[in-house]
């Protein structure tokens, strides 16, 4: 019997010496690389969910990655604390601006900055919203920084909602999609008339707060937005 | 001495271990098919042909777009040799034919689709049968090579339409060959359709006029080469104007100039023409809704160009009449994908409105079908229409009474409306059912139709109700009939300008399903013809995609129904054209126009990059 748990405990023993002898000795990915997407019109470019991304592929890990991207915030900023480090192609893209080609090449490692310099396909100039009773008055210029060769300009529309994350996949349909303008001319067949353009939002709920924005279309690759600022409105209660 | 002994004994045995081992150990293994077995025999060939045929890409009654799982929880198989019995996971559902189960687009990414296991055993059979001519005959062997083939150019269309260019890969590859072979570089888009055209041009010329069911022959393979070069012709002449830039574009992996598009829509003109005279449509009944309910169910049809079947001895079979009607009208399960009044509207605006705009009223849900096309109404059920001796009774709701137009009542908040609704059959106003047994009702329950109107195509009307279970429907999938031979030829003709013998074939198609004749036709016309004739075929999706329209018909897109309402006072029942219940959002990206190369394969093999655009 002694024997026999002898035996056990010498089997435990070599068991337990040759298990859990690796440790994980990878380090955090801690490096980062946050930035703005500068728009070539002053400011940063203006942007949405779901529109653009900064796309990063890690070309020190295998000479084909797998892309990984990072959303970029409402106000034009991007932020990822959590990469590994090494060598990056990045590149923005996803967005109503002129395509950037050539991809920069940044070394990420702890606290990387990196800004872009994009050209926006349109600017939403003097976007003003207006309230008579319960109707939002939105009324906007659309400009082109440069108007040859740009992608076809498919619609324009409010974008409503009820906090200041306002746009794409962000905004209630009854007060946004609904009041959707089609447009779908080229930049080179729109009048002046057709460039400035008033959209009246009937029946604002009452004692509401609101946050608007304008959005007008593009049928590029994304079919992408240039989005307006953002405006508050508090609808009085009646 | 004693070392001596021991030295013979050694000698000895070793002597006789090497004289008498290693004698008749070199005989083929009796347990394991060579390539005689298989390939020197037509029972063998015919063994690895079924095997084939089995994996063959047919997006029939149990494709799941989306991948999906199958009964084992294995995910995404796509096409299902395990048959699931979910068959409302139907492509229709995304685009805007059906509202179904899916969320929105949730098959644009596709399902990783790589078929390439399949390829290489038709290589095999490629490679293999013409050094079994003495066995087989030589002619035998050529039908064979024709009929393997055709196949090859059924996995790669499969894989055209999905990944655009992708490696052609026609030789059996040696596994111990160097990785630098094995990894095999993306073909041009172009270069690929051109491959599935030469197959199926060898197919036609190899394979003899007639098959056993199920099986190909030589217009089988002209019938796909005309949806083939269609699908070629409209991503040249469509997917040049609207497209998704990046460098898999550039380097025409995905893509095709657009002067290539004439040859293409010509090729198709080509291979359409050659099954004139060789099958016909199905016109057999004079009535002509029971004749277009019949096309889909009767085996006799002249219409049938090739076909996939089921058996339930087999366990083969499918559900799609158990979950396509109502649980009130099957066996078991439930139903999850409904016909959209947009899909309805293709024949035309229902005439539920009077001139002043007030809804028209009906004696009778079933008066509605009065006068409506005789193919809608066998593509369709409509409410008051009848299956299995009950009828289909959705009803939304009930009005005390009704005032004012369609549109202003539509218009109004769901509050201010003065209707009663109900969320389960049992409630009553007044001693009158609210809502029917076939929908429409209030609660968050998708087993009713959301949209007034259940599938009838395939719907085997002459199974009783307790036959209408899970695995219980053996009616084959026609997964190629003339009708879509004549439309991918008049679709073809406008793209090149004969629009007389478009004309011809659309009025073939028109008269057979009690349409009136066209005296002209636009491409919109036989774009129109299409989807009504091919509805639920699992041909509006790749439609929709190869006319570069997808992410213009599927842009924040939502979807209609027709709402049966109970006027009380009146004792009169209207419809009103109202949101389908769940308001779902349909939106298509336009890199979905192609589907991303599967990343398991690109971890496997670099040279698929670049991906697709945007992926």
């Amino acid at each position: 019997m002694k024997k026999l748990i002898g035996r056990v405990l010498l089997g435990i023993s070599i068991l337990a010496s040759a298990a859990c002898t690796k440790i994980d000795n990878y380090e955090l990915p801690d490096a980062s690389l946050e930035g703005n997407l500068v728009s070539s019109e002053g400011g940063n470019l203006l942007t949405s969910q779901g529109s653009t991304q900064i796309r990063l592929e890690q070309i020190s890990w295998s000479a084909t990655p797998s892309p990984q991207e990072i959303p970029s915030k409402f106000d034009g900023t991007f932020k990822d604390t959590k990469l590994f480090k090494g060598t990056y192609k990045v590149i923005p893209k996803g967005g109503a601006f002129w395509p950037i080609y050539d991809t920069a090449r940044v070394e990420i490692g702890k606290g990387t900055k990196h800004d872009f310099v994009v050209t926006p396909y349109l600017l939403i100039k003097n976007f003003t919203a207006t309230l008579a009773g319960t109707t939002l008055t939105l009324k906007y210029d659309i400009e082109a920084p440069i108007g040859a060769g740009l992608p076809t300009i498919l619609e324009t529309q409010p974008f409503i909602n009820t906090t200041k994350l306002v746009g794409t996949g962000a905004s209630i349909r009854d007060f946004s999609d609904v009041y959707k303008v089609s447009i779908n001319k080229e930049w080179s067949d729109m009048t002046s008339a057709d460039k400035s353009i008033t959209i009246e939002v009937p029946d604002m709920l009452p004692g509401r707060k609101f946050f608007v924005r304008a959005g007008v279309r593009l049928n590029d690759s994304f079919k992408s937005y240039n989005f307006s600022d953002i405006i508050e409105i508090n609808v009085p209660s009646t | 001495m004693k070392s001596i002994h021991k030295f013979i004994i050694a000698l000895s045995i070793s002597a006789g271990a090497s004289i008498t081992s290693c004698q008749k150990l070199d005989i083929a293994p009796t347990n394991i098919f060579t390539p005689q077995i298989i390939l020197g025999t037509e029972a063998g060939v015919n063994s690895m042909l079924a095997t084939i045929y089995r994996a063959l890409p047919i997006e029939d009654f149990k494709y799941r777009p989306d991948g999906g799982e199958d009964n084992n929880g294995i995910p995404h198989p796509g096409f299902n040799p395990l048959n699931p019995w979910m068959n409302f996971y139907h492509s229709g559902a995304v685009t805007g034919e059906l509202v179904g189960p899916f969320g929105g687009m949730d098959i644009g990414g596709g399902f990783g689709y790589w078929p390439y296991a399949n390829i290489r055993n038709v290589n095999i059979l490629i490679t293999e049968l013409p050094k079994y001519a003495a066995q087989l005959t030589q002619p035998k062997v050529d039908a064979l090579l024709g009929e393997a083939h055709f196949l090859r150019a059924y996995f790669y269309f499969a894989l055209a339409k999905r990944y655009g260019g992708i490696p052609i890969i026609a030789t059996v590859q040696d596994p111990g060959a160097p990785l630098s072979e094995l990894q095999v570089h993306r073909d041009k888009e172009e270069a690929t359709w051109d491959f599935i055209g030469a197959e199926l041009d060898l197919g036609y010329q190899m394979m003899p006029d007639v098959n056993p069911a199920g099986r190909a022959n030589k217009y089988v393979a002209a019938a796909l080469k005309s949806r083939a070069m269609l699908y070629a012709g409209c991503i040249a002449k469509y997917g040049s104007v609207n497209y998704v830039d990046g460098e898999a574009k550039s380097l025409g992996y995905v893509g095709i100039p657009a002067d290539k598009a004439q040859g293409y829509f010509t090729k198709a003109y080509d291979a359409a023409k050659l099954l004139e005279g060789h099958y016909s449509l199905y016109e057999k009944n004079a009535d002509k809704v029971q004749n277009y309910v019949d096309l889909f169910l009767k085996s006799d049809s002249p219409e049938n160009i090739f076909i996939k079947q089921y058996s339930i001895a087999t366990n083969t079979a499918h559900s799609w009449d158990a979950t396509m009607s109502p649980r009130y009208m099957t066996a078991n399960a439930l139903s999850r994908a409904y016909p959209t009044l947009e899909l309805i509207q293709r024949w035309g605006t229902l005439p539920i409105t009077n001139t002043d705009g007030t809804p028209k009223r009906f004696d009778n849900r079933a008066d509605l079908m009065q006068g409506l096309e005789p193919r809608l109404l066998a593509t369709v059920y409509f409410p008051g229409a009848t299956l299995r001796g009950l009828t289909f009774d959705a009803q939304r709701g009930i009005y005390p009474s009704f005032s004012g137009t369609a549109a202003s009542e539509v218009a109004k908040q769901p509050n201010s409306r003065s209707y009663v609704l109900a969320g389960d059959t049992k409630t009553l106003y007044q001693g009158k059912m609210v809502i029917g047994f076939t929908g429409l009702t209030t609660a968050a329950d998708d087993a009713v139709s959301r949209t007034g109107f259940y599938v009838r195509k395939y719907i085997d009307y002459a199974k009783s109700t307790s036959e209408a279970d899970l695995y219980k429907s053996q009616q084959p999938w026609i997964d190629m009939r003339y009708a879509e031979v004549l439309l991918n030829r008049a679709e073809a003709d406008v793209e090149l300008g004969n629009v007389g013998d478009a004309l011809t074939c659309i009025n073939q198609i028109r008269n057979r399903a009690g349409a009136s004749q066209l005296g002209n036709v636009t491409i919109d016309d036989v774009r129109n013809e299409r989807c009504k004739e091919l509805a639920f075929e699992n041909h509006y999706y790749w439609d929709l995609k190869r006319w570069r329209i997808a992410d213009v018909v599927l842009n924040n897109a939502r979807f209609k129904g027709l709402m049966p309402y109970y006027v009380f006072n009146e004792n009169k029942y209207i419809f009103l054209a109202e949101p389908e219940l769940f308001q779902r959002n349909y939106n298509f990206d336009k890199k979905f126009y192609y589907e991303p190369i599967p990343g398991g394969e690109l971890g496997k093999n670099p040279n698929l990059y670049p991906n697709n655009p945007n992926y």
